[in-house]
């Protein structure tokens, strides 16, 4: 068992975290994680980068702190062309993000939950170009059960 | 020198990215006029499939003649439409297509796995539009990733997502008009039933009776979306049935008795008849003592008050997983208005829909070792999880003798055509503590891989078997009666059959590549039959066949028809 500081550095040590040293690529989950903002109006905004030859996103966990509308930007600083397919009620969000480019998505997603993105081409979803983002919160109070509170895990 | 970057502009919705000739997107209106007038009277326009079960009777039966038994040998593909999957999805392994595809005026709309909806072109199987809710990776799904379809009216396609919403599209575009939440995912909660429209309402049921929650149905407004009624299916201490639970704790707020399959209606009674599902624990009666109402019950529920008029309860205190969620199929005998119903322990019952009182009961499976019902209705237990870590053998396994999936009756044979899965389980009572979100089964089971057999069964209302067609592994798909004397039946290992209706001989085969469990349904198109037939093994097969979990995945719709003639 790991502390969260261990967890860090031993995926460092062993290389996991980073492409072609312990996997091929990186593995899943091992990014940084980052928190949306939200504007006065309850819409939410946040940045994902895809930095030089990491193949990863950044953050590679995005939580939102509740379910509803969020402006993305987007940033490939890779020397290769990427693309992001992310969640959202009515269809999926695509665009491609050749070398150097900013983009920008807007999406809508339900809470509590949480959704995998990724960039689907070649193997990069593989590679560690698969993020999640996670929602917080409840379900409306007219939507819960009519009962006491249950115990949880 | 900071070199500007490239603007990449905004995100696009996937779907623009499969070319569509200009104005293709967007589908007639012909949902525009689809009122409740017309679902009534659905079976008068049999070139349409306007409902879940082609009629709000749940008989699923088509007059149309056109394919039938002389000339069924001769029908042909006349399209595929494929979706596959893309990227990480919930219960990635165990998605199935499992939905009843609804035809209006030449338009199919469709619901897939995961939060899909296609509006197609029933002639041809172009795309018109798609809608594709996000459904949250780490939702609760105790049988896969899975949903049974839309309902249409008043210009809308109306459907639920895994998460437990349920929305309204715009059936000529598929954007979203209304969206509701209905039930609470930290408690456990989805949904993947067909909705029904009676009058000016959509009518939802809860999944997550594995997951103790409780039961309920919900109503909304068509129009607008606003909630009408919300009917429990376990009582609250105080209400009617409490008494069937336990006095002290909270056994009744994880009772279970979830509605996950859309229910029939007779609008002579004003009532709905729905089936529930399973008390929690499932296999630990201990924590339960008593008949567990309004748990494994036929339940008739006053459409506009939403309140529970009647019940018949098919398996009181189980704890074999018998839900009884299985179709209400509304038909008259003798002047008498009846409802037949397959149950998942291995009888077949008919009651008076009036009043809920019993007319017959009659085993439809070979094997049945958990008990016995006589055919007054008394029921006797034989063979249950009982005492913590001893094993215990029964059939039918808790997938039942027929799992949700339907049977049909023809009016025109007097037939129901009931699709039978003979295969036995193992439960091992293991008692755990009740954490919400966590799976609450009360025992370790394994289904058998062995010594199991199916079969296509003819019954007429009194009970007596017709005829049977044989099948090596259970049957585990619906099944469609058409007025040409053929019942459509697809088998696990992929083959689509056409039976005739009068003596089950087998009459035409087609391998489709992948196993059935879903919903065909049949419609007219410029006077030409389709019959259309989801594809795509999946979903809880390790509990109705865990002897095919090895079988490849499809995911495609199929629609034959008979050769066009020049």
């Amino acid at each position: 068992m790991t502390s969260a500081q261990e967890r860090a550095d031993l995926l460092s040590k062993i290389g996991l975290d980073a492409q072609n040293k312990a996997a091929l690529g990186r593995v899943l989950g091992t990014g940084s994680i980052g928190q949306a903002t939200e504007r006065a109006d309850g819409r939410m905004e946040a940045t994902i980068r895809i930095r030089p030859d990491e193949l990863g996103w950044d953050p590679s966990i995005l939580v939102m702190p509740h379910g509803g509308d969020i402006e993305l930007e987007l940033i490939n600083d890779d020397l290769n062309t990427h693309c992001a397919l992310l969640p959202s009620n009515g269809d999926r969000k695509f665009i491609w993000l050749v070398n150097h480019s900013r983009g920008r998505a807007t999406l809508n997603l339900d809470g509590p939950g949480y959704y995998w993105f990724s960039s689907p081409t070649g193997n990069d979803e593989g590679r560690g170009l698969t993020g999640a983002i996670v929602v917080l919160g409840d379900v409306p109070p007219e939507a819960r059960l009519d009962r006491p509170d249950q115990p949880r895990p | 020198m900071t070199v500007e970057y490239v603007d990449a502009g905004e995100a696009v919705d996937q779907g623009t990215l499969n070319y569509k000739t200009p104005g293709g997107d967007v589908a007639p209106p012909v949902v525009s006029n689809v009122t409740y007038e017309r679902i009534l009277n659905a079976r008068s326009e049999p070139q349409n499939w306007l409902t879940y079960y082609g009629a709000y009777n749940g008989q699923r039966y088509s007059p149309l003649d056109q394919i039938n038994t002389d000339n069924v040998k001769r029908i042909l593909p006349a399209w595929v439409f494929q979706a596959g999957t893309t990227g990480m999805i919930a219960g990635a392994s165990t998605y199935s297509f499992e939905a009843a595809p609804v035809v209006v005026d030449g338009v199919m709309f469709l619901a897939g796995w995961d939060g899909w909806v296609w509006a197609l072109d029933a002639k041809t199987g172009v795309e018109i539009w798609r809608y594709k809710h996000a459904i949250p990776y780490d939702v609760s799904l105790c049988c896969g990733n899975v949903n049974r379809g839309v309902a249409v009216a008043k210009g809308k396609v109306f459907f639920v997502t895994a998460n437990a919403h349920v929305l309204a599209l715009d059936a000529t575009t598929g954007k979203r008009v209304w969206d509701k939440t209905y039930g609470d995912v930290r408690a456990g909660e989805s949904a993947t039933v067909a909705p029904l429209i009676v009058k000016n309402m959509v009518i939802v049921g809860s999944s997550g009776g594995e997951f103790g929650v409780r039961g309920h149905l919900d109503a909304f407004d068509l129009d607008t979306g606003e909630h009408q009624w919300r009917c429990y299916t376990v009582p609250k201490p105080g209400e009617p049935g409490s008494e069937t639970w336990p006095a002290d704790g909270e056994a009744w707020a994880r009772g279970g008795a979830n509605c996950w399959i859309t229910g029939t209606f007779d609008p002579e009674t004003n009532l709905l008849y729905v089936g529930t599902g399973n008390p929690a624990p499932d296999f630990d009666g201990g924590v339960r003592e008593g008949d567990n109402l309004y748990t494994d019950s036929i339940i008739a529920v006053d459409v506009d008050a939403g309140e529970i008029r009647w019940h018949y309860q098919c398996t009181p205190h189980d704890v074999w997983d018998y839900d009884s969620i299985g179709e209400c199929i509304l038909f008259e005998s003798d002047g008498r208005k009846l409802l037949g119903h397959f149950d998942k322990n291995g009888y077949f019952f008919v009651v008076d829909r009036t009043n809920g009182s019993l007319v017959q009961i009659t085993p439809f499976v070979d094997r049945i070792t958990w008990g016995a019902i006589t055919r007054d209705g008394r029921v006797t237990p034989k063979v249950y999880p009982d005492k913590e870590g001893e094993p215990v053998h029964f059939y039918p396994g808790p997938a039942g003798a027929k799992e949700w999936t339907h049977a049909a009756y023809s009016p025109k044979t007097g037939l129901f055509y009931v699709p039978v899965q003979d295969v036995g389980a193992t439960a091992t009572r293991r008692r755990r503590e009740f954490k919400e979100s966590i799976p609450y089964w009360g025992a370790g089971v394994q289904v058998d891989i062995e010594d199991m057999t199916g079969s296509i069964s003819a019954f007429d209302a009194n009970g007596e078997e017709k005829w049977r067609w044989r099948n090596e592994l259970p049957m585990c798909a619906s099944v469609l009666a058409t007025g040409g004397d053929l019942v459509f039946a697809g088998e696990p290992s992929g083959e689509f059959n056409a039976l005739d209706a009068r003596t089950g001989e087998l009459l035409w085969q087609f391998q489709c590549g992948s196993g059935h469990h879903s919903n065909p349904t049949t419609y007219m198109v410029d006077g030409r039959q389709y019959i259309a037939v989801p594809v795509g093994w999946g979903a809880w097969a390790e509990g109705f066949l865990p002897g095919m979990l090895g079988a490849g995945h499809g995911s495609a719709l199929i629609v034959f028809a008979l050769p066009e003639t020049s």
